[in-house]
């Protein structure tokens, strides 16, 4: 891997309450990494301690023990952030502001100069279907606007990381859709992408690692397309099964579901000729024949109920 | 740049702030009796009279001053909690300091901020003084820069002794501080009748506290009276620079604190 782009290496974070011994540990000993370029999933239940690892990245907490490196400084370090666009999850905003008032504190915040920038805010404003909205104060909009404008700025000042803490969060299906056709342009232009999300589906369809979390710990990260190959196993689909497949030498270790229109069959990939041959022999129709793999919320399921 | 984006975006929150917009109207409440009253004075006022009505109208502006001046010290400590608070409290500082800000810029820029919404309250407080001592009939004759300066300094250094106190508790408890603070001041201060006091603890507080008799402004306001209290520029100098040191080691104080705290909205 390149020099990662996000680096997390054994943090624990406790939080302490005031005036008690009481001790809630919100990350224990975690580990991981981003590499430039990768859109990084960051997933885990409610409570798993996303957020507070993405405020320790962002340098809004900080972690009681472990290494932390962001783009290759330290969090919080303003060389990092300079490069970085960042989305809280639900976001506030300074109510009184227009969308175009707000864009324009955020580039004066970044450092660049406001003056001149119009084409870039009405085309950010465009990017996130805002435009049309420019009179009217932020306090005034939806959620799902809000949360638009959100992504506006953290995508204005052409970040090479972009963090978002649930970022389709109090959008519709469509405008989840294009949150999404934002993200995949990202990557395209090799931007990191770390993105906190509970739509899974959505996730799987641009992310290119996934980090899962729960309860504080590091459950499992690595290549989604690693995490979701089905262990060298293959789906066999037929008109249906002969009675007692399941004891013959091929259907043994096999897991048969029968269903209404059809069978569904779950075999090693070295059995599969065996499988199939079985199945012609006996008259029974192999309609199609694929590589295992599952997805990433029964990947996400599988791994958080093992904990 | 990006100093002058937080000062201003400041000042825009505390000048739609619900509280300091009622401070704001009580004010102008008093100030209204206050010139209706002066009003009927100045109309009622003839040569026979003329001396009378001036004993009685001169000092009652005095101590609406003195009022009002009192409450900018309030104002300004409630102000820079709150200014610092409402941003923990609503996240809005998340979206801030994710951009390349340094934490000690963010309190600088809402220090400075809390600073210019004073500066427009001196500036309407010296052309009150003014209004009300031409319908009362009297001259202002100290300098105006001296009614600019002193109460700002003295906003100052109440600004950051509130804004440290609120990186530490909540606002309000904050506030309360301050409040304690300013009347134990006044009661440690040089010939105050606190006799309940041991002597010990009275210099002692009269070092910590801030002293706020040095830097008030009604040292030079002459409204009530006919000679100006002269001071010699190197008492200014010291006066001045005994609350901005004050509010300057307040706000290394609050930036130290600030620089080591999770930004969480609770």
């Amino acid at each position: 891997m390149a020099a990662a782009a996000i680096e997390f290496q054994g943090v624990t974070k406790v939080y302490k309450r005031l005036f008690s011994d009481e001790k809630i540990a919100a990350l224990s000993d975690v580990s991981f990494q981003a590499a430039p370029g990768e859109v990084c999933a960051f997933l885990g239940p409610n409570g798993a301690g996303k957020t507070t690892s993405i405020s320790i990245l962002m340098g809004f907490f900080f972690a009681d023990s472990g290494e932390i490196r962001v783009l290759g400084h330290p969090p919080g370090d303003v060389r990092a952030k300079a490069q970085i666009g960042f989305l809280p999850e639900n976001f506030a905003f300074y109510k009184y502001l227009t969308a175009p008032k707000l864009l324009r504190l955020h580039l004066a915040l970044a450092g660049r100069n406001p003056a001149g920038s119009e084409a870039l805010i009405a085309d950010m404003l465009k990017k996130v279907k805002l435009t049309g909205y420019e009179n009217l104060r932020i306090g005034k909009y939806s959620r799902g606007m809000v949360q638009r404008i959100g992504i506006a700025q953290a995508l204005l000042c052409d970040p090479q990381l972009v963090i978002l803490d649930e970022p389709t969060s109090g959008l519709d299906p469509a405008g989840r859709r294009e949150v999404l056709q934002i993200l995949a342009g990202l990557k395209a232009e090799g931007k990191t992408v770390f993105l906190s999300s509970h739509i899974l589906p959505e996730v799987e369809q641009i992310c290119d690692r996934v980090v899962i979390i729960d309860r504080g710990k590091l459950v499992r990260t690595g290549r989604l397309e690693d995490m979701l190959a089905g262990g060298n196993r293959v789906e066999i689909a037929a008109d249906r099964v002969p009675d007692g497949f399941e004891q013959s030498p091929s259907g043994v270790g096999a897991t048969v579901e029968r269903g209404a229109h059809g069978v569904r069959i779950l075999v090693e990939a070295a059995r599969k000729r065996e499988t199939v041959e079985t199945l012609w022999a006996a008259g029974c129709d192999v309609t199609s024949m694929n590589p295992l793999r599952s997805t990433l919320e029964e990947l996400f399921l599988r791994e958080v109920d093992r904990q | 740049m990006k100093l002058r984006a937080i000062v201003m975006n400041t000042f825009s929150g505390l000048v739609r702030n619900k509280i300091i917009i009622l401070f704001s109207v009580g004010c102008v409440c008093i100030l209204l009796l206050m010139l209706s009253s002066l009003l009927v004075i100045r109309n009622l006022r003839n040569v026979q009279n003329a001396e009378q009505m001036q004993a009685a109208v001169l000092p009652m502006i005095g101590s609406m001053m003195a009022l009002v001046s009192g409450f900018g010290s309030l104002l300004a400590a409630w102000s820079a909690a709150d200014a610092l608070s409402s941003e923990m409290r609503s996240g809005t500082i998340l979206a801030v300091m994710a951009r390349p800000v340094r934490r000690w810029e963010f309190l600088l820029g809402k220090y400075l901020g809390v600073q210019l919404l004073m500066l427009v309250f001196v500036m309407i407080m010296v052309g009150l003084n003014y209004l009300l001592a031409w319908i009362g009939g009297a001259h202002i004759q100290s300098a105006p820069w001296e009614l600019i300066v002193y109460p700002m300094v003295r906003y100052a250094m109440f600004s950051a002794i509130g804004l440290a106190l609120v990186t530490l508790m909540h606002p309000i408890l904050a506030f309360c501080v301050v409040l304690f603070m300013s009347i134990a001041a006044q009661l440690v201060s040089p010939g105050a009748n606190t006799t309940f006091l041991p002597e010990w603890l009275k210099t002692g507080l009269f070092y910590f506290l801030p002293s706020t008799n040095l830097l008030s402004e009604m040292r030079f306001l002459t409204i009530t009276r006919a000679t100006l209290q002269a001071a010699t520029w190197s008492e200014h100098a010291l006066a001045l620079a005994y609350g901005l040191d004050y509010a300057l080691v307040c706000f290394l104080l609050a930036s130290w604190i600030f620089h080591s705290r999770s930004l969480s909205r609770d």
